[in-house]
């Protein structure tokens, strides 16, 4: 008998599964108390569905029962952002304009993990579109922080964050266009992907900006990470920016060694293009002190400012953001959420040749950190440059005020991976650190991800809320 | 520092863009374009005629 | 023995593999026609005769040797004036870049060198391929070789008037909305606008990234076969250059076309379009010649005309006037009248305008792959009438009569423009084959089968030439 299912990683419960020492029902019974005793104070979910999911359970426990586990996601508890499509359960992206749209089919990547066994509890709270947030004029309110449930999530990933770092399910699925995976996962204390653009289908998830939108996990650990990866790849020929490439099996290197692997830390990054925080600061150090320790090398990377990814990426998504909502915004601009509404208006305002020339400097940013990284395994540096803020004290226009961190990934396309690096004192908040890695490496990211959380102790802290 | 722009001039813009903003918003949002006016100069390099690269599209069955 | 001008590139090959003709004989020749018939014509901007003679010479040195490099080797050719050549200034027809000199050739136009080829000079264009026949600029417009008052088409307008008239054995011209078809068309030649990727861009003057093309120009369809052997490589330097394998195109342009799928884009010129009877008539017959051929021919439907034209120009004018812009904003002076108008169209359009026609082509490339299941070619006219008076474009590049050739800008399609006969009044009828993407040796071998099986390619711009004879 396991004391607390729910703080189980997906690797020690797909073990326990296995070995019959854990049942999903079990499992999944425990992450519906634990939402129903929590989910009040931390407005995880949009639409949360017990029924379907203790329905998926008991189905999971017969098959595994009879026939063994399909793999590691078999029975595992998994919430999705309410901007995956689901056959028959309605796909808000947490917007008025879309409360009562009922998809007929799951998007491509909810297939996938159905598929793997994994059990959907239902649809977790975002920004909306994935673009406005913190939002208090939604249908219901923005998640909050678990570690502080007077702080922001971060987004636009936000109920998929919380949920996690809550232990209301052992993973969830994100969209990150800008740092919508890794900001949350950042502020959250948990490990985020967002793989290399073109791994992951979008269809069927509700877009944003289509050259730059990403799927993605967040979870506990980055093991985590890696198994309900491997369990959403797969070529979609239906989405035209999938690449037909092999999945390879993304944990096969967490147990090498990393002795050798290069690591090229981006401190212009954080420590002057966008200064991160002291705690954020301090962590890096460690970390990098951590990677010296288990043998990695360690060197300086000089990437273009900071800005420069910011600005590209900023005004390719607005520019596609608006052309998607633009009739909606025309016609029914009161049933978008003020700041969704006047983020996504600014992409108005925006010239075609403003556009092209973003596409060109992207070409130019892309080939020029293709460059850099010649001889580096990852590059490092932060997840969010502070952590989690006051949930109605997050600025409207930080994008435009202070080049975000994330963003030159999402640019880039290359694989980005947000993951906890501590805590700040006193507050107790997570920090992060990001390492990101070649095109479709995303095995050498999890390893060197995955080695840093064997050497430090942060995965054994859960938010004090738990405790209670 | 990023050029300013009036608030008829805005008007235009949002006219254009087919957006209409409150009065109280009208303030927010100009002083946010101004910001987006220097990511706009950002991405303008000064480039000589045959620099590449170029952004492209893919035919099918490339 | 044919006159040297009137040699097609794959007659005069293995005259000069066998040494039977000796490549400083034909530039020379070359040479000399331009020198006599170009001050009417206007189809170079910058003769190069001294390099072209030390070219041709050392060419003979080497087939002399035994070093025959292939069927381009010796071949006398020319450049629209946007392709960059090291050392020679490259204009783009406009003040702008009137004393541009590049440090580099462009990939192709290395390419040619390296295959041998004997450069003539650099062609006159379009100002930067989108101003139209323009009379305010520091060169004048080419003209057209089977009536000097009438117009070439453009923008690879002397490139087109070269060929037809001997002033070279190819030429390269550039495509974004149909400049090598058109002039193609009302030249009277053969010009291929290749898949998107086959061909580098780099070091051409860029008009639109996403629509830019760069192809040959023959006096027949083997002919550009002989030319898309060498151009037809893998580029790292242009991001849109695709890593394909070469298809063989001059095995491709010997074999029949016999069991092939024609389909017909009728809608296009019968519903969708108004066209010049002549030209409807010329593309008629040319499907009886196709049956005869042993081809099968059905009509088939893609989105209306209409569907295509107003998502390039949001394509093409967005991404001409991002290039341009700064130029534009700092010396408007320095452009022509009609180039500065069309590109300052540009500033007007919204960023989602630009993404939605993205999305849209989107659209029309999944339409036309899911015709070409069905069928092997399309064919439709390339112009929807013949040459008219020189500078007389107005009501051909306007939205009432839609373009052609801008479709298969968008889609990306390989599309080859042949002459299909003539006019009462002499002039040149066109048609159109399409092909699916990477599929250009289909293209060009449909393209030379109707060439061989029709008698078009005999007749040649002679008139013009007497003309000028008799003005000297």
């Amino acid at each position: 008998m396991v004391s607390d299912p729910t703080l189980l990683t997906i690797r020690e419960a797909s073990t326990l599964i296995a070995k019959r020492k854990l049942s999903p029902v079990e499992l999944t019974k425990a992450c519906i108390a634990r939402t129903e005793a929590l989910d009040a104070s931390l407005s995880t979910y949009v639409a949360f569905t017990p029924e379907l999911a203790l329905e998926a359970a008991e189905a999971a426990e017969v098959e595994i029962g009879t026939s063994g586990p399909r793999g590691p996601m078999h029975g595992i508890p998994v919430g999705l952002k309410d901007i995956y499509d689901t056959a028959g359960v309605a796909t808000t992206g947490h917007s008025n304009l879309l409360k009562r749209r009922v998809p007929t089919e799951d998007a491509f990547t909810v297939t996938k993990l159905r598929a793997s066994g994994a059990v959907i509890t239902g649809k977790l709270g975002t920004f909306e579109f994935a673009i406005g947030g913190p939002s208090f004029d939604l249908f219901t309110p923005p998640a909050r922080n678990p570690w502080d449930p007077a702080r922001t999530t971060g987004g636009s990933s936000s109920g998929s964050g919380a949920a996690v770092a809550a232990g209301m399910v052992l993973g969830a699925t994100g969209s990150d266009t800008g740092g919508s995976i890794r900001s949350p996962s950042s502020l959250c204390g948990l490990a985020g992907i967002k793989p290399t653009y073109g791994l992951l289908s979008r269809r069927g998830i509700l877009p944003l900006s289509q050259s730059l939108d990403h799927a993605g996990p967040m979870c506990w650990t980055v093991e985590d990470a890696a198994l309900m990866l491997q369990a959403m790849a797969g070529h979609d020929p239906l989405d035209p920016a999938c690449a037909d490439v092999a999945v390879p099996d993304f944990t096969e290197k967490l147990d090498e060694t990393v002795k050798g692997k290069t690591i090229g830390v981006i401190r212009h990054f954080h420590e002057t293009d966008h200064q991160a925080a002291p705690p954020v600061l301090a962590a890096i150090e460690q970390a990098i002190a951590v990677y010296k320790s288990l043998g990695c090398v360690i060197k300086e990377v000089r990437l273009p400012p900071l800005m420069d990814f910011a600005a590209v990426g900023l005004i390719i998504m607005s520019s596609e953001a608006f052309a998607i909502h633009q009739a909606d915004l025309r016609a029914t601009p009161e049933l978008y959420g003020e700041i969704a509404r006047d983020r996504i208006s600014m992409g108005g305002l925006l010239t075609g040749a403003d556009y092209v020339q973003a596409l060109r400097r992207r070409q130019e940013l892309c080939a020029a950190v293709a460059e850099a990284m010649i001889g580096v395994d990852v590059l490092l540096t932060a997840g969010s440059p502070f952590p989690a803020q006051a949930i109605d004290k997050v600025p409207k226009w930080l994008m435009y005020q202070k080049p975000s961190i994330t963003m030159p990934f999402n640019v880039t396309g290359l694989p980005a991976l947000a993951l906890c690096a501590g805590y700040e004192a006193g507050t107790g908040l997570p920090v992060a650190i990001q390492l990101a890695g070649h095109p479709f490496a995303e095995t050498t990211v999890f390893q060197l991800g995955h080695a840093y959380e064997q050497a430090t102790q942060w995965r054994v802290t859960r938010p004090a809320l738990l405790a209670a | 520092m990023s050029e300013t722009i009036s608030t008829e001039a805005f008007q235009v813009l949002l006219d254009r863009a087919g957006i209409s903003v409150s009065p109280a918003n009208m303030e927010e949002m100009r002083s946010a374009y101004m910001m987006l006016q220097a990511m706009r100069e950002r991405v303008r390099q000064p480039r000589g005629y045959d620099a590449e690269p170029a952004h492209i599209f893919a035919p099918a069955g490339r | 023995m044919t006159a040297l001008h009137n040699l097609t590139i794959a007659e005069a090959a293995p005259l000069l593999k066998a040494k039977k003709l000796s490549p400083v004989e034909l530039t020379a020749s070359y040479l000399s026609r331009i020198e006599a018939f170009d001050g009417q014509l206007n189809a170079y901007i910058r003769v190069l005769p001294e390099q072209a003679m030390a070219a041709a010479r050392k060419a003979e040195g080497e087939i002399m040797k035994g070093a025959y490099k292939g069927p381009l080797h010796g071949v006398p050719i020319g450049l629209k004036d946007i392709y960059n050549t090291k050392g020679i200034p490259t204009t783009g027809h406009s003040a702008l870049y009137k004393d541009h000199v590049p440090e580099a050739d462009a990939t192709t136009t290395r390419l040619l060198a390296e295959a041998g080829t004997i450069l003539l000079g650099k062609l006159s264009t379009w100002e930067f391929a989108i101003g139209g026949t323009s009379f305010d600029l520091p060169w004048p417009p080419a003209k057209n070789p089977w009536n000097l008052a009438h117009d070439p088409a453009g923008s690879s307008s002397g490139s087109g008037a070269a060929i037809a008239a001997g002033l070279a054995m190819g030429s390269m011209g550039t495509d974004t909305g149909g400049s090598i078809r058109g002039p193609a068309a009302w030249c009277g030649i053969s010009g291929l606008k290749p898949t998107y990727g086959l061909v580098s861009r780099r070091g051409i003057l860029p008009l639109s990234f996403s629509l830019d093309h760069g192809g040959p120009m023959c006096w027949t369809s083997e002919d550009c076969a002989l030319m898309m052997e060498v151009l037809a490589q893998h580029d790292p330097l242009d991001p849109g250059s695709a890593d394909v394998a070469k298809p063989d195109f001059a095995g491709s342009v010997q074999k029949d076309v016999k069991g092939l799928r024609i389909g017909v884009v009728r809608h296009f010129f019968e519903s969708d379009a108004e066209i010049d009877p002549e030209i409807k008539a010329g593309i008629e017959a040319a499907l009886v010649t196709f049956r005869e051929l042993g081809c099968e021919v059905m009509d088939v439907t893609l989105s209306p005309l209409s569907a295509y034209g107003d998502v390039a120009a949001l394509i093409s004018r967005s991404e001409a006037f991002a290039f341009h812009e700064e130029t534009l904003k700092a010396t408007p002076e320095l452009y022509g009248e009609l180039a500065r108008q069309r590109i300052m169209m540009g500033a007007f359009i919204r960023a989602c305008d630009y993404v939605n026609a993205l999305r849209e082509r989107g659209r029309l490339i999944a339409e036309i792959a899911t015709v070409f299941e069905s069928v092997d070619v399309l064919i439709c006219p390339t112009m929807p009438g013949v040459a008219p008076k020189l500078g007389d474009l107005g009501n051909m590049m306007s939205r009432s009569r839609p373009s052609f050739t801008r479709v298969f800008n968008l889609t990306g399609s390989p599309a080859l423009s042949v002459c299909s006969g003539f006019s009462a009044a002499g002039l040149p009828l066109n048609m159109q084959i399409v092909g699916r993407p990477f599929q250009d040796d289909l293209v060009l071998r449909v393209g030379s089968a109707f060439e061989k099986a029709t008698a078009f390619r005999d007749l040649r711009p002679a008139q013009w030439a007497q003309q000028a004879l008799a003005a000297e």
